[in-house]
């Protein structure tokens, strides 16, 4: 069954500045105070999630919501283990699949059928069991005689059409979407939900970060509210909903 | 401030369930399962190394084989003007400088790739959880490729000079493993390094440029013999002399070989600490 499990995350991202970073400064400042610990602890660090507790299980259908950098990207990065807090404990049980953005794994210069395959292999699925699937995914896609041009010509939706048709062909326990999925025309989302659908109904997870209410309240049986990195509130999506935009107005 | 019905919901419906998490796996751990995992996607790392040649090479005619020609001539001019300048036999010159040159690219490749093992794969390791470790072996199997293309002219090097080979040459399977492993270390702990600090590649590349002429590999060691005690220690020399002796017929320095188990066993442990230690910090470095 899977399950995903927070318990006081916090992630903290050094930031080295153009100077910081280089090995010439650090070993100028090794010599200078002849202490490297203290750049170590110097430099400026910004804290993008900040004590993050929450529960995710079977079925439960997440919207993620908030302004830009209250740390949305990051709370997916961390679910889908690309991120390791750096304080606080996270437990994921299931097949993770992440769809952080559209474009990654596609080679330009590729047809669309091979990059089928080509985005396969960063979704755990072997070339083998994804030719097999391929006719399904090009079906799905309805990019037609386009799967046989490079990658370069389609446009920001068609793209999303391919990322999307192969990262569900093989039905993640815990699938992952940043919010990219709204460059879809109504036509592909509204089909990209009936797949949905039919994935949550086997028991699995989905985590939608979007600041598309509409497919959040379309798609979601609970909301995540973030802000500055913290859980403003988490329950159900349209309570959730009206808490942020209360929020929103009270500070304008 | 009201306090909002729906935090205090669930905040509560939290703490009843504050059933702390078990501790996650040791970074050894971690580390051990990063590198096993990226042996068993190995289907993973040759498709996508076989993708970066097809990539490197799209639309020309020649494809990697540009590699094998430039070589040719390379060694053919060099083979002529310093066969002369080193007063050395033309054929046994041109094998010299052929096994020398092919098998130090193949080592240089993989330690001015090795530096950007993970910042060229930034989009994917930013985007898609998957090991860390299949973009090392990655630019070692990539690098294979490349030595693969390039060593077919070999073959025919040694047919038209006539080199005596003889059954060492079975000598060169183990000697390509060990030199992949050590390319393997160098890649993970230069790849890592480079992430954090920038200027790394640069320096890299300066002083593997450098050690190419240092390194007996376009002149005959024996030219300079009072240095020869010196000059076989450097480890450059022992790893291009494990696989060239062979293929001219003749031993490698008995220096040679302990250098390169050395340097693999030594390396590896230090690359491997080093790991262990930052392998989770890459992500957020890159």
């Amino acid at each position: 069954m899977p399950s995903i499990h927070l318990r006081d995350v916090c992630v903290d991202f050094p930031i080295y500045q153009a100077g910081a970073r280089s090995l010439k400064k650090m070993l100028i400042a090794g010599t200078t105070h002849g202490n490297l610990a203290r750049d170590a602890h110097d430099r400026v660090m910004v804290r993008a999630l900040h004590d993050i507790t929450m529960d995710v299980d079977n079925s439960d259908r997440i919207g993620l919501i908030g302004a830009n950098g209250a740390g949305k990207t990051t709370l997916l990065k961390v679910l889908a283990g690309i991120y390791k807090p750096t304080q606080g404990r996270i437990h994921i049980s299931g097949h993770t699949t992440a769809l952080i953005n559209s474009s990654v794994g596609l080679n330009q210069d590729a047809t669309g059928r091979e990059n089928i395959i080509l985005r396969g292999l960063y979704m755990d699925i072997h070339p083998r069991d994804m030719r097999e699937r391929i006719e399904q995914v090009a079906e799905f896609t309805e990019l037609g005689s386009y799967l046989d041009m490079p990658v370069r010509t389609y446009s920001a939706g068609m793209m999303v059409r391919l990322a999307f048709a192969v990262s569900t062909c093989i039905r993640p326990e815990i699938l992952i979407l940043d919010e990219w999925l709204s460059a879809g025309d109504a036509h592909f989302l509204a089909k990209a939900q009936r797949r949905m659908e039919e994935f949550v109904t086997r028991s699995s997870i989905l985590v939608l970060a979007s600041h598309a209410f509409e497919l959040i309240e379309e798609w979601c049986t609970r909301a995540v509210y973030l802000k500055n990195g913290l859980i403003e509130a988490i329950g159900p999506v349209d309570e959730v909903i009206d808490r942020y935009k209360e929020s929103v107005s009270t500070n304008d | 401030m009201s306090v909002n019905p729906v935090v205090s919901e669930l905040v509560a419906s939290a703490a009843a369930r504050t059933n702390a998490l078990a501790a996650p796996p040791s970074r050894l751990k971690e580390a051990l399962s990063d590198l096993a995992g990226g042996v068993s996607r190995n289907w993973i790392w040759t498709r996508l190394a076989y993708q970066d040649i097809k990539e490197r090479y799209r639309g020309s005619v020649l494809g990697p084989f540009w590699v094998t020609l430039t070589n040719l001539v390379m060694i053919a001019s060099m083979g002529i003007i310093y066969s002369e300048l080193f007063h050395a036999e033309i054929s046994t010159y041109v094998p010299y400088i052929m096994a020398g040159i092919l098998t130090w690219q193949f080592i240089s490749g993989m330690i001015n790739e090795g530096c950007a093992t993970f910042t060229n794969a930034h989009d994917v390791i930013q985007q898609v959880p998957m090991p860390f470790s299949v973009q090392a072996y990655r630019v070692i199997y990539r690098n294979l490729i490349v030595l693969a293309h390039s060593a077919v002219i070999i073959p025919i090097g040694l047919l038209l000079f006539r080199v005596p080979v003889d059954w060492h040459l079975v000598e060169l399977i183990p000697a390509l493993i060990f030199l992949s492993v050590n390319g393997l270390w160098m890649a993970v702990l230069l790849g890592a390094i480079s992430t954090r600090f920038r200027d790394i590649p640069p320096i890299v590349n300066n002083v593997v440029q450098v050690l190419f002429f240092l390194t007996p590999i376009f002149w005959p060691i024996d030219a300079v013999q009072s240095l020869k005690a010196v000059l076989v220690l450097n480890p450059f020399f022992a790893w291009i002399d494990v696989v060239r002796a062979p293929l001219l017929g003749v031993l490698p320095e008995p220096t040679s070989w302990p250098i390169l188990i050395g340097s693999t066993l030594g390396g590896s442990l230090i690359s491997f600490l080093f790991f262990v230690r930052f392998r989770e910090r890459i992500a957020y470095w890159i």
